[in-house]
Parts: structure tokens; C-alpha cells; sequence
């Protein structure tokens, strides 16, 4: 018998996600590691990681990784860009990281349109400290810093990232997807393939937002956060390509 | 026909691939694993499976193999 689905190559040997049950992160490094492997770049990335669950990308991707402080994963890897621009430089961080401590850093490096690929776990709250209200909580979500809920008059709107990182001049490809179903799986790939590619090509900064779920803080099963993601998240996030700018300068 | 193979020490129980075969030939087991949790089995005995990897897609630990 022919296997057909496999672990890819660039994940390291043996080994085992320490993420909580029905995670979603291991699906998106799968992804990531997936367009490594089809891209043919192993040997060229060095990554910047971030603070957060999605710190532990370098204990599972085979691949060069420099730890940033936290926010901070997008200004260390404008230094390594620039230091080495033959590298293929990408971060990977999580909403809190990427749109809360580090905003400024984010908008600026998209701004500056550094050839840099960026991709954005979106679960809506802080999962390794314990579900704090972050930048993406949805209005009315309880978590243990908003214990009557998100409201409006005393926290604000949740930010929706991809839309601002598209209206910036130096984004080349903004886009959104989820992980709940097989087609928005497939997608995601196709966006993280793309967010990389512009990269390669030169054109500016790639960025992908993931809608990710994170049953132990949403005090869920994984089905029922998948549900959620369906039916709360992606109603407030909507997915889709909110900017792509192709080779010919269009 | 396809079968598919379940690495129990990646697996953590959290059950998305029962939910995802469109055949429903994963199943909670009656087996635990170290911290007590049901584990999954794969049951094909009228060879229903097809490969399409489904189960393999939506694990979020990448405990299953496909084969065909």
C-alpha cells in the first residue's frame, strides 16, 4: 500500500505537539510546514517567533528560528531581512503578540513593506496565560479579565486584523481563512502558499490571518469550538483575500 | 480501499476524527491511555474506506497516517 498522507519533512523527528487537545495549532504548523516543503526553502528560512502557544513553533519545524520579546517577532525579523535578504524570513504569532504588545511593530513592518510573510493565530484570547481579553475577544465573550463579557463602553471593538494590514501601501497579500472544515483547510494552505510566494517574489509583506479555536480557554469540547469559529467568528471575521498584488503591479 | 493507522502515543483523545469520517469508522475505544482518556480505534471490516484522509487533515496532532 501507497501512504498518501504523511508528516511533512520539515517538521523535526519524533516529534509530539505539547499543545492542549483539539488545538488548532497543529494544524496550522502542518500547513506551514507543508508550504515549506512544496516551496523547496528549508534550508533558506530563518524564522522569528513570538510569545505565546505559538512560541513552540521551533520545537517542532526543523528549521533556524531567533526568539523575539514579546510583540517584538516582526521587529527582529525586519533586522534579520535586512541583515541577510537572501534568507527567507517569516514569523508566526499569535493575536495578542501580533495585534496587541506588538501593533505598532506589525503596522510598521507592513507599512514599510518589508519582504517579509507573517501569520496571525486569531483564537480570540490569550491562551498560554490563562484566557485573558485580548485585541480579537468578540463583544459579549467572557473570559477571566471580562467576567460579565466583552462590552463596548468599557473595552471597546475587537480589532479585525487582516483589514488593516490590507489597507497598508507595503502589504502585498492580506488575506483570512479558518481551520474548522476541510475546504477552509485547503484554503488556508492556498493563503499561506501565497503569503510566502509574494516573498520570493519580491513584491512586499504577506500576511495570513488564521481564525483558530482554543477549547480549554473557550471552556469547550474541540467540536463545539470548531461550531463556534462557524458560527461567532467567522460572522465578525469574515474570510476572504483582502489584498493581492501580483507581479505585473496590479 | 485505504486503511489508516492511529499513532496512540500523538493521540489525545480530543475526538474530531470521529467527527469527521464520512463512513464513521473511527471510534471511541473502550481502551485508555496513560491520563485515563478514551482512546480512538479504526474499525473497517467491510473495507468502506477510500483514503480520502479527512480524519488526517482535521487531526490537530498528526497522529494518523493514510495509506491506499
Amino acid at each position: 500500500m501507497q501512504q498518501v498522507f504523511s508528516i511533512p519533512k520539515s517538521m523535526k523527528k519524533d516529534f509530539k505537539y505539547t499543545f492542549c487537545p483539539g488545538c488548532d495549532h497543529g494544524i496550522a504548523i502542518r500547513l506551514v510546514a507543508e508550504v515549506i516543503d512544496e516551496l523547496g526553502i528549508r534550508e533558506d528560512i530563518i524564522s522569528s517567533t513570538s510569545v505565546g502557544c505559538s512560541v513552540f513553533l521551533y520545537d517542532f519545524l526543523d528549521i533556524d528560528c531567533v526568539e523575539a520579546p514579546h510583540g517584538r517577532a516582526l521587529a527582529s525579523a525586519t533586522g534579520v531581512k535586512r541583515a541577510r535578504p537572501d534568507k527567507f524570513v517569516f514569523t508566526y504569532s499569535g493575536d495578542g503578540d501580533f495585534a496587541s504588545i506588538g501593533l505598532a511593530e506589525s503596522m510598521h513592518t507592513a507599512l514599510r513593506g518589508e519582504c517579509i510573510s507573517s501569520i496571525c493565530i486569531n483564537n480570540t484570547t490569550y491562551g498560554m496565560t490563562g484566557g485573558q481579553l485580548g485585541p480579537t475577544t468578540l463583544l459579549g465573550q467572557k473570559t477571566t479579565t471580562s467576567p460579565t463579557g466583552r462590552n463596548v463602553d468599557y473595552y471597546g471593538y475587537p480589532i479585525k486584523i487582516a483589514e488593516h494590514i490590507a489597507l497598508c501601501d507595503g502589504t502585498a497579500y492580506s488575506a483570512r481563512v479558518a481551520l474548522d472544515t476541510i475546504p477552509h483547510i485547503n484554503q488556508a494552505k492556498q493563503a499561506i502558499k501565497k503569503a510566502f510566494q509574494v516573498q520570493l517574489d519580491g513584491l512586499g509583506f504577506g500576511f495570513v490571518e488564521i481564525l483558530s479555536s482554543c477549547p480549554t480557554n473557550w471552556h469547550m469540547t474541540p467540536e463545539d469550538a470548531h461550531k463556534r469559529v462557524r458560527e461567532e467568528m467567522i460572522p465578525v471575521f469574515p474570510l476572504g483575500v483582502f489584498k493581492e498584488v501580483s507581479k505585473d503591479g496590479n | 480501499m485505504g486503511k489508516i493507522v492511529i499513532d496512540d502515543s500523538r493521540c489525545k483523545s480530543c475526538y474530531i476524527c470521529t467527527m469527521t469520517c464520512p463512513k464513521g469508522l473511527i471510534k471511541k475505544s473502550s481502551k485508555t491511555n496513560r491520563l485515563g482518556d478514551y482512546m480512538v480505534e479504526f474499525n473497517d471490516e467491510k473495507g468502506e474506506c477510500i483514503a480520502c484522509a479527512m480524519c488526517a487533515k482535521r487531526c490537530p496532532d498528526l497522529a494518523i497516517e493514510v495509506y491506499k
